[in-house]
């Protein structure tokens, strides 16, 4: 996977994962009943993430950036068609589980590659550079969202997003090179 | 590796096609178009047969059920919704039993809609009477609210019925008409499903005519004597609808009026009678969007509008397409706001001084007011119990508001929404029943005096309570 080919399909995640974070939101507050409800939804998550950190750095390095990205983006296009059908708070534990382990996934791969990538000297301006182009697309998508909601349903922009997802699977996946 | 691609994108395909079937099938939390009473309910069922029907009610009386009957749920107040109960959905309901031509006459099932009607009458040159100025609504639906539209000839949706067949709660099969079991026939007029299932319905239609339309901008002073004078004293006007401005810089002074005028030669009909497709949805819905955020958006639209609207005088357009109007644009789907209706009903005569007491009073307010629309509804001898229009020729005012859901915002717009009915019952008028439940229950008893007779008659044909909503909830006794 080349350095362009990363940062595209980082952007893409980026802006879909923007685009439906807030709907996601409002899914957990919307089934859940009170706050410590909401609150465990979200625990969950960070928890889940915390503990599967240490796995997911060993799997990077045997199987390599690459392969744990794809699984990432197919896990995260299908767990958006997932999302639509959920109508129980239990259903969202189990969500939101599965996003605390792909998040994981996402958050230690992004720096692992930027790491095996990057060289010593230049490392600062390189990630810098990264962090912009990734963070603009994230911005869009965010702006985009505010407005998208009054024209689209949120479970199309839950689809819309699955399909997003896809679309960084393929950038990823096309042939040239592994890491 | 192509291969292998096919063979994910194929999976992704299954698992996109599944999940929007499995999305389709997702109930129960019910909520209808105003989106502020999502109410758990027991199931759906939906209707199909009239005889399966009739061996179904008679099961779900023996259980002790509660039925709420719904077709398309425009109706803001949960009076398709009823906690607990079970949800007729009418939808399917919808085959056309029987068509007259020559007769100028339909029967169809209560699920079918506007547009179905439409497409089969067309051809013939035939047009619906009165209906809303939406094609998406359910017969049935309408009959429920006794509805309304452009027409100004013909009085409301109770004028052109001809007879319907009911299915009671006991499960027996009435013939309603106005010979037949006639004390029925103005109650399920404007009865919200509290009397029965309306199963067919037989409809007087008209010939489809072509229209000239005639646009015009006035001050809202000079309207009621343009629409006497210049409308409702034109033989050959038939169909009107106006605007009022909501726009910061015209609010409630501006006007603009729309009237569909018989061309001088049918004979060009054929040319328009295509029936129009609503493919002009992105600009609307963009100004609307705009004007939702804020107040040079609502200049905006206002003024955009007009224009829009301008540029169409003159032009040709048959009965059928003007009763086939844009909807899709105002469909909204923000999850933390919705949009609500309400519409008042002023008599001619009051209308200038009440649209000023209006303004006072809403310059005061702060209500997030979209657009009003004008029809009018003439006074009709024969009407509904729960009847509008209160033996005097009516302008109605649809006013389309929007706000945040949730309860705080629901109890300030019920604020400024009693006020407004206050002051339309001051001014001798009347307000609609669709809608949301901000009215008071004395407000409710003081524009519909007869209310008392409808509950008593709902309790004397369905002592059981099978038919409920939350409409009967609410005002019921």
């Amino acid at each position: 996977m080349i350095y362009r080919r990363f940062v595209t399909a980082q952007s893409i995640i980026m802006a879909a994962g923007s685009i439906v974070f807030p709907f996601y939101l409002l899914l957990i507050k919307n089934l859940g009943e009170s706050y410590s409800q909401f609150g465990w939804a979200y625990g969950l998550f960070t928890l889940t993430a915390a503990l599967v950190y240490p796995f997911i750095g060993r799997v990077g390095d045997s199987i390599g950036d690459k392969k744990l990205l794809l699984i990432y983006t197919w896990s995260m296009a299908g767990l958006m068609l997932v999302i639509p059908l959920v109508t129980d708070v239990w259903q969202i534990y189990m969500v939101q589980i599965v996003m605390g382990l792909l998040g994981a996934v996402q958050k230690n791969t992004e720096k692992t590659f930027l790491a095996r990538d990057a060289e010593k000297e230049t490392a600062g301006r390189k990630i810098g550079s990264y962090h912009l182009k990734v963070s603009l697309w994230s911005a869009a998508g965010i702006i985009a969202t505010g407005y998208l909601v009054d024209f689209l349903t949120i479970a199309s922009l839950f689809y819309m997003t699955s399909i997003l997802y896809m679309m960084a699977s393929f950038v990823i996946w096309r042939k040239q090179g592994a890491v | 590796m192509k291969k292998r691609y096919a063979f994910v994108l194929l999976i992704y395909c299954i698992g996109f096609i599944a999940s929007l079937w499995g999305y389709h099938q997702k109930p129960l939390i019910i909520t209808d178009k105003g989106r502020l009473l999502p109410t758990k309910i027991k199931a759906i069922h939906a209707a199909d047969d009239s005889a399966d029907l009739q061996q179904w009610i008679k099961k779900v009386a023996v259980n002790h059920e509660k039925i709420s009957i719904a077709g398309m749920q425009h109706s803001q107040g949960g009076h398709t919704l009823y906690p607990g109960g079970i949800m007729l959905d009418m939808r399917d309901y919808d085959e056309i039993i029987a068509y007259h031509p020559k007769e100028k006459m339909i029967t169809v099932q209560s699920g079918a809609t506007w547009a179905d009607i439409q497409k089969e009458i067309n051809p013939d040159g035939l047009a619906v009477r009165v209906m809303q100025s939406q094609n998406i609504f359910t017969v049935g639906g309408s009959i429920s609210v006794n509805a309304h539209g452009r027409d100004i000839r013909y009085g409301s949706l109770m004028s052109t019925v001809k007879s319907f067949r009911l299915l009671t709660a006991d499960g027996e099969i009435l013939n309603v008409s106005r010979t037949e079991n006639n004390d029925l026939f103005p109650l399920v007029l404007g009865g919200y499903g509290l009397f029965g299932i309306i199963l067919d319905v037989t409809l007087e239609l008209t010939d489809d005519e072509l229209y000239q339309i005639r646009f015009k901008e006035m001050d809202y002073e000079d309207y009621p004597d343009y629409f006497r004078h210049k409308v409702k004293q034109n033989p050959k006007a038939r169909m009107h609808i106006a605007r009022i401005s909501v726009a910061p810089e015209s609010f409630l002074q501006e006007m603009y009026v729309k009237d569909y005028v018989l061309a001088d030669n049918q004979k060009l009909r054929p040319e328009y009678s295509d029936l129009d497709r609503e493919w002009f949805v992105a600009a609307p819905k963009f100004f609307l969007g705009l004007s939702r955020y804020s107040e040079w958006g609502k200049d905006l639209l206002w003024n955009w509008q007009k224009r829009y609207f301008q540029y169409q005088d003159d032009n040709y357009i048959t009965r059928n397409n003007v009763m086939r109007s844009d909807s899709k644009f105002l469909e909204y789907h923000n999850p933390n706001r919705t949009e609500t209706l309400q519409e008042y009903y002023v008599p001619v005569d009051e209308f200038v001084s009440y649209i000023d007491d209006l303004r006072d009073l809403l310059e005061e307010e702060d209500l997030n007011l979209l657009n009003i629309t004008v029809r009018y509804v003439g006074y009709d001898e024969e009407e509904p119990v729960l009847t509008y229009t209160h033996g005097e020729d009516m302008f109605a005012l649809v006013l389309l508001m929007n706000q945040e859901l949730g309860n705080k915002a629901t109890k300030q717009t019920t604020e400024v929404v009693r006020k407004m009915i206050d002051l339309t019952l001051a001014h001798g008028g009347s307000y609609y029943l669709p809608y949301y439940s901000y009215p008071s229950q004395q407000q409710f008893e003081k524009a519909y005096p007869r209310n008392d007779v409808f509950f008593k008659k709902k309790r004397r044909y369905d002592p059981h309570e099978v038919f409920m909503n939350l409409f009967y909830k609410e005002y019921g006794p």
